[in-house]
């Protein structure tokens, strides 16, 4: 039933260990605030008190000793006041309106932390307060009124046949609502980044990101500087999930400015509370499922409205967006789909990238709704979706056709397998008031599209390069030079595994280090599970090319141009026995010509179509699938809930190290479990309520179910490597498998995360009023 | 500014410190010590990132003033869990059973897993073990492998106990 790749590499495939395992189990990795800084500085920003309204001045106190900090205002911005994202509608520091609570109004560094801030407290802004919007609740409700009284970021929609069309023929319509709330990413090491101003008039950034080659492009027009003179290099990264990806531009920036005027490396390191308060979030949503069914299970129509809370500027909304509404259907085969999405501004801190990225939302809603659609036909949940889901040949909501094999249906078939799903199915309470312990089993099925949505790849052609050259060990080998970074996820093991096994040299000659844009080039961001699938393939064919150099040099330097062929890290004859090894052949190519670099760029293949215009072709070059099983009790009298075994499968492709990839799986399974049931965090006086590690609760170690997981191979054809995506698909779909299972055990339906007891005891009681 | 001196034993060998009597054992350790090891996660005892071990009792550095840590007191830092045996093993397994990911949370996670193993009669059972690192929270891992590891070492060393006491 499960495909498994019969693997001929020595590396790849392999759960070795983390080439960063020991400096990190010994204390000696060193993160944004470990870096030697000498005669730094300390960063701080001076923030708006209100959530709206026109800035008219600042006031600097007379009484405090200006002459000891340095302060940037707007004025000493050398280039344009705005943060060059992908929309340009964020200044760095408020100059004119003030759009949240929290935004930077001033930039102020001194020689001490306790300076810095002490000077940032006598800048006072006079500000003309003006009416905010702040909740997604609030959107909400003047969506559905008048929506052309909001601000809208961006829309966008999917349309396939006529829905009108699909309803006429349907038996039976459902609907649903469904709610997601913000969520923190809480890296446990908090936003930290350090400018140091060079020699040239150019700036050195160095700390915690995701992304060198967004923090670096997206700061010229900031600094007034071309990109050559803006390095910027990763330290090591205590988590990122997102939160690192758009958010460091910003830090950086003000590190940099600071920097600038001041002379002084500048740091910030935020401490946990700004770190919540002022770092982006997941957004919320708002969806509106509307399905109609024929008797027999099919879907005839699938119409959805996709709501975001967009924040107050821009940064990543669109793309949020984009990957959300192509997620809200997607698993399904449906003739006839609509889905209307949208992004609107609130005046609260601009939400931003957080893995799944959209998809998520998408997920909690579409499959809590699959689970309601079943019931409402009398099927069994699993029944409905076997029905239903994408097979080889069928085609997504934007006409791609599922044209490789995937881990649709696999994934949803073995773990009905795994998890006794359909037995344990009976022995579930629905409210039975005689039980002492309600208990329930959910279910949830999706895919993930892996790598950047549409074309992306195409355009930004992710290059890779190998220096091969002499080691710190004194003795020849690789250099990976790419852009990925290593943020926990293992970019920095399986990198090495992937370019060995290109070679086919030992893996202690290949070495991955920290991405400093000095010297490589461009393979994109660390987002959109991207990383292996895309970057890993594009290294693993720079080396074969690069294996393919060093045969021609060996055969012609030791062989007499016999044909050579490298193996083993022996490079061997057709004709004689004689072989040598490939640090002996390096140091001769590397004595003789210098340090040789060899580059890969990828491409996409040229049947991918994608019409950005109207969602129309390719969403994504391929698709991760998983599948969940949430177990849960209930205690019928504290309504505690409690999620006791998760039973999944997984296709990520190939896998290229099963234990870092079973890594991913439960750390985003843990992730997705908070999301789900403990998560919460809401808006009060215009900020998030929950702003400490105290008040925004994650899961510990003893909140961790039972976690039983499977993998199925379905390699990406299109790459040699045939890996997928695995970062993201594991947290997507977790959330509705539970609100599935608390419906099995408690008999009503929760639409919106997290579920919490209080909110369980509210639908109970206002199920039992209406019944009366 | 008022200022204390302390003499304290620190990862075995004694090191005399001064510094202002309020300030954070965590950021003696970290700023005069240069122990970077040691990790602030949220600076109000709730990550564990800061676990040190006191006395050879955990606790989280960022919560301490270090005016009350008195002379002659015994501090270990992640940096000194590997001249210990039980701290090489636990590094060891960690290692081995891939429980570090991005390892901010690590050096306070195997501080915890150190005093656990080293502790009195140690129940090395799932749940005690998920009991013992409650307090020290982990993003990336979901804890499986952390747990899994811990297991692995205390196996081992209760086998070497078993061969000391024959």
């Amino acid at each position: 039933m499960s495909a498994t790749v019969s693997s001929t590499y020595r590396n790849v495939g392999k759960g070795l260990p983390r080439r960063d395992g020991e400096e990190k189990v010994r204390g000696l990795a060193a993160y944004a605030d470990d870096i030697p800084v000498p005669d730094g500085w300390h960063g701080w920003v001076v923030r708006s008190p209100v959530s709206r309204g026109r800035l008219k001045k600042l006031n600097f106190d007379p009484a405090f000793d200006w002459s000891r900090v340095c302060v940037v205002t707007p004025e000493d911005i050398p280039g344009e006041n705005v943060v060059d994202m992908v929309g340009r509608d964020m200044p760095f520091i408020a100059h004119d309106w003030i759009q949240f609570k929290g935004e930077p109004i001033a930039l102020v560094a001194a020689p001490t932390r306790a300076l810095a801030r002490e000077a940032a407290s006598h800048i006072t802004p006079e500000i003309e307060e003006q009416p905010a919007i702040l909740t997604l609740r609030e959107v909400v409700d003047q969506f559905q009124r008048d929506p052309k009284s909001l601000h809208e970021m961006v829309a966008q929609t999917i349309s396939k046949g006529s829905v009108e069309q699909g309803f006429a023929e349907a038996d039976v319509v459902v609907e649903g609502e469904y709610w997601s709330g913000h969520q923190e990413q809480l890296y446990i090491e908090p936003q930290g980044m350090v400018a140091f101003p060079e020699p040239d008039g150019g700036i050195f950034i160095q700390g915690s990101l995701q992304c060198p080659y967004y923090v670096a492009p997206e700061l010229i027009v900031t600094l007034n500087l071309p990109l050559e003179k803006i390095r910027v290099k990763q330290t090591a990264v205590g988590g990122g999930f997102g939160g690192k990806e758009d958010f460091p531009t910003l830090i950086a920036g003000y590190c940099a400015l600071l920097a600038m005027k001041c002379g002084k490396p500048v740091k910030i390191i935020f401490d946990r509370n700004q770190d919540i308060l002022y770092t982006t979030k997941r957004h919320p949503s708002w969806v509106r499922h509307r399905t109609g069914l024929k008797r027999d299970g099919t879907i005839t129509a699938m119409k959805v409205d996709f709501l975001l809370d967009g924040g107050a500027y821009t940064t990543l909304s669109p793309v949020v967006l984009y990957r959300g509404i192509l997620h809200s259907t997607l698993g399904y085969k449906c003739p006839h789909v609509y889905v209307d999405g949208h992004v609107y501004r609130t005046n609260t801190f601009p939400n931003g990238a957080f893995r799944g990225f959209g998809a998520p939302q998408a997920i909690w809603a579409l499959e809590s709704h699959m689970d309601r659609c079943a019931h409402k036909l009398s099927m069994a949940p699993e029944a409905f979706r076997l029905h239903n889901a994408l097979r080889l040949g069928d085609t997504t909501a934007t006409g791609q056709t599922i044209a490789e094999a995937m881990g649709t249906p696999t994934v949803l078939e073995n773990t009905l397998a795994h998890s006794q799903f359909v037995e344990k199915q009976k022995r579930c309470s629905r409210g039975d008031p005689k039980a002492d312990c309600w208990y329930g089993i959910g279910l949830s099925f999706f895919a993930h599209g892996a790598g950047f949505t549409g074309d992306g790849e195409s355009r930004l052609k992710a290059k890779a390069a190998l220096d091969l050259e002499i080691l710190h060990d004194g003795e020849p080998g690789i250099n990976i030079r790419i852009s990925s970074t290593e943020m926990g996820q293992g970019t920095f093991t399986i990198m090495p595994q992937i370019a060995a096994d290109g070679l086919a040299i030992p893996l202690d000659r290949v070495c991955c280090p920290h991405p400093d844009t000095k010297y490589v080039p461009d393979s994109g961001p660390t987002v959109a599970s991207r990383t292996t699938m895309i970057v890993g393939s594009t290294v693993f064919d720079a080396a074969r090319k690069l294996k393919t150099q060093l045969e021609a040099y060996a055969s012609e330097t030791f062989f007499g141009g016999a044909p050579t062929e490298l193996n083993n890290g022996l490079f061997k004859n057709t004709y004689t026995s004689v072989s040598l090894p490939f640090e002996r052949v390096a140091k001769q190519l590397i004595a003789e010509k210098g340090p040789q670099r060899v580059y890969h760029q990828f491409q996409l293949p040229a049947s991918l179509k994608w019409d950005q215009k109207t969602f129309k072709g390719d969403s994504y070059p391929s698709y991760s699938w998983g599948c969940n099983v949430a177990e849960v009790e209930v205690n019928p009298l504290t309504l505690e809930i409690k999620v006791l075994r998760i039973t999944s499968t997984w296709d990520i492709g190939r896998v290229i190290n099963p234990v870092l990839a079973k890594g991913q799986v439960e750390g985003g399974l843990t992730q997705a479990l908070g999301y789900a049931v403990m998560e919460k965090m809401g808006i009060k006086n215009g900020v998030f309520d929950a702003n400490r590690m105290q008040t925004y609760v994650v899961p510990t170690s003893m909140d961790v179910p039972e976690m039983d997981i499977h993998f199925v191979e379905y390699p990406y054809t299109h790459t040699a490597l045939g890996a997928k995506g695995v970062g993201e698909v594991s947290m997507d779909g977790l959330a509705p498998s539970v609100a599935n299972a608390v419906e099995a055990a408690t008999g009503v339906r929760l639409t919106e995360i997290p579920i919490t007891p209080e909110k369980l005891w509210e639908k109970l009681r206002e199920t039992a009023s209406s019944a009366i | 500014m008022k200022t204390v001196i302390r003499t304290w034993i620190v990862n075995g060998k004694k090191y005399t410190v001064e510094f202002p009597p309020m300030r954070r054992l965590l950021d003696v350790i970290r700023e005069t010590l240069g122990l970077k090891g040691t990790k602030e996660g949220c600076g109000e005892g709730e990550c564990g990132a800061c676990s040190i071990l006191l006395n050879h009792e955990p606790v989280t550095s960022c919560l301490i003033a270090a005016g009350q840590v008195p002379d002659g007191a015994e501090i270990l830092t992640i940096e000194g869990l590997e001249l210990t045996h039980e701290g090489q093993e636990l590094q060891r397994m960690y290692v081995a059973k891939g429980a570090a990911q991005c390892g901010f949370c690590i050096p306070g996670m195997l501080v915890a897993s150190y005093a656990h193993v080293t502790g009195d009669h140690p129940d090395n059972s799932d749940a005690a073990l998920r009991e013992a690192h409650a307090g020290n929270i982990c993003r990336c891992t979901g804890y499986a492998k952390i747990i899994e590891a811990v297991s692995a070492a205390a196996e081992r060393l209760s086998h070497e106990d078993e061969d000391d006491d024959t």
